[in-house]
């Protein structure tokens, strides 16, 4: 419900859709100047998505996925898989009673994957972002670490000379 | 004769009805009952036994894969993402090892049925789906096309991470962190408030990138911790230019570094030449060879230097090696 909500949230934010959706409701001038209170979009120098899995091609064919759709939506995509596994072992005793010097060994192995997109604005970021991670397969874990481009603000300005 | 009749009795006419009736209820007459009402039989004999009825398997039609046109939509016929069904996916796909043989093929597979699998995110499903999504999206300015430009025209930075994983909660503890990055530059100072602005700063500025990095999470949620990081930036630029009243007292003796125009180095040498430090001409180096001398130490390079540099100051001529 709460994905519905922000989806809805950003439809009415856009210029194009809710100029569209004023103008069939209401019988007014069709040039309209843009509210005051609409927030303006967001500027992402660059979005990385860490993948983490269990099995190394179901990651990759996950990262081909991801890149093809930036591309699809205009977007500088790439990915790669420079860090190595992590391999996460343990040693239990094989029998339930006596038997020391008989164990049995586990392991988990996690795969990493990651993929960037270069110069998102906010609406093609959520956009973009909720596509990918709808699709996530089972067993794969996704991190989005987001930079966002802003202004110095104003009020950082040295002091006036009295 | 008694015996007899008593021997007869007992084995022959007693056991006669007994031996009737077996002989009559244990073999159905078929003959006579066929085009009459059928008789139930409930002693079975051995005949009737064989006559079960065995179980039929019922009838698998063909694969729906043997129909399927070899220009259909894909899309259509794998919407969603679904555990892998071989009567469904027209390939001959085998997976699996077995020590002799070929890999098992797609029926009844159970390693084929528990990978994930990308059927439903083919590229011209991906294409159409982009399509539709596409109208939600805005263009990226043309005017900040690359990353120079990008950091002159916004200088400022907020990096912050989003977590989609499978857990109990859909909230992950280190969402919260935020981190802020700006360049030293963009921030007018006089060198007072940024020698100031550098000890509040700390270890947060690093001098090779020229970037300050605030890093704040103390907070439970990331809204917060960006009001909180924001307050710092703005708190630490004004405190810089703030100039409190203990300040005033520092003397010469408390500098950290050798200050030339400030001490009796520079006197002596106006004094020398009745004149301003900055009419004499080789008083600039002689200067920096005091600087460096008082700054980095007493050291045979400085020594040396210090000496060149008086020798020049003073018009001597240049000292040579005597062997």
């Amino acid at each position: 419900m709460n994905i519905l909500k922000t989806t809805a949230s950003r439809f009415l934010r856009l210029p194009n859709i809710t100029s569209n959706f004023k103008y069939a409701t209401a019988v007014e001038t069709a040039s309209k100047p843009q509210e005051v209170n609409e927030p303006i979009d967001k500027l992402y120098k660059t979005i990385e998505l860490e993948l983490r899995g269990n099995d190394s091609a179901v990651l990759n064919s996950f990262a081909k996925f991801a890149t093809t759709a930036g591309k699809h939506l205009d977007v500088q995509s790439k990915s790669w898989n420079m860090r190595k596994p992590v391999h996460e072992k343990f040693t239990v005793l094989k029998s339930v009673h006596i038997y020391k010097k008989h164990r049995v060994q586990y392991e988990f192995r996690t795969y990493f994957t990651f993929v960037q997109y270069k110069h998102l604005t906010g609406s093609t970021a959520d956009t973009l972002l909720e596509y990918v991670e709808r699709n996530i397969p089972e067993g794969v874990a996704l991190k989005a670490t987001k930079v966002e481009l802003q202004l110095l603000p104003d009020h950082l300005e040295p002091p006036k000379a009295e | 004769m008694s015996v007899i009749t008593r021997i007869l009795d007992k084995n022959v006419v007693k056991q006669l009805p007994k031996r009737a009736a077996a002989y009559y209820s244990n073999k159905p007459n078929i003959e006579e009952d066929i085009g009459e009402f059928r008789v139930l039989y409930l002693k079975t004999s051995k005949a009737q036994a064989f006559t079960k009825k065995k179980y039929q398997k019922p009838e698998v039609l063909p694969p729906r894969s043997n129909e399927m046109p070899v220009d259909q939509n894909w899309g259509n016929v794998w919407p969603g993402p679904r555990t892998f069904h071989p009567a469904t996916v027209p390939l001959p796909l085998r997976q699996g090892y077995v020590s002799k043989g070929s890999p098992p093929d797609k029926y009844a597979n159970a390693e084929l049925m528990k990978i994930p699998n990308f059927l439903h995110l083919t590229p011209p499903v991906i294409e159409r789906q982009c399509a539709a999504l596409k109208k939600f999206c805005t263009p990226w300015p043309k005017a900040l096309s690359n990353d120079e430009l990008c950091e002159k025209h916004f200088p400022f930075e907020v990096i912050s991470s989003n977590y989609c994983h499978s857990s109990p909660s859909i909230r992950d503890p280190m969402a919260r962190i935020v981190t802020i990055k700006f360049k030293l530059n963009d921030l007018k100072f006089d060198e007072k408030s940024r020698d100031k602005y550098l000890r509040l700063v700390g270890d947060r500025y690093n001098s090779e990138t020229g970037y300050v990095t605030i890093v704040t999470d103390r907070c439970p949620t990331q809204k917060q911790n960006y009001d909180y990081a924001m307050y710092l930036v703005t708190a630490l630029y004004h405190e810089s230019w703030n100039v409190e009243a203990w300040e005033e007292l520092k003397t010469e003796a408390d500098m950290e570094k050798y200050i030339w125009e400030n001490n009796e180095s520079k006197k002596s040498v106006e004094k020398l030449f009745g004149k301003n430090s900055e009419d004499i001409a080789e008083s600039k180096q002689y200067a920096n060879a005091v600087i460096n001398f008082m700054n980095e130490g007493e050291s045979d390079y400085t020594l040396a230097n210090y000496g060149d540099s008086v020798r020049i100051l003073l018009g001597l001529p240049a000292k040579t090696n005597v062997l």
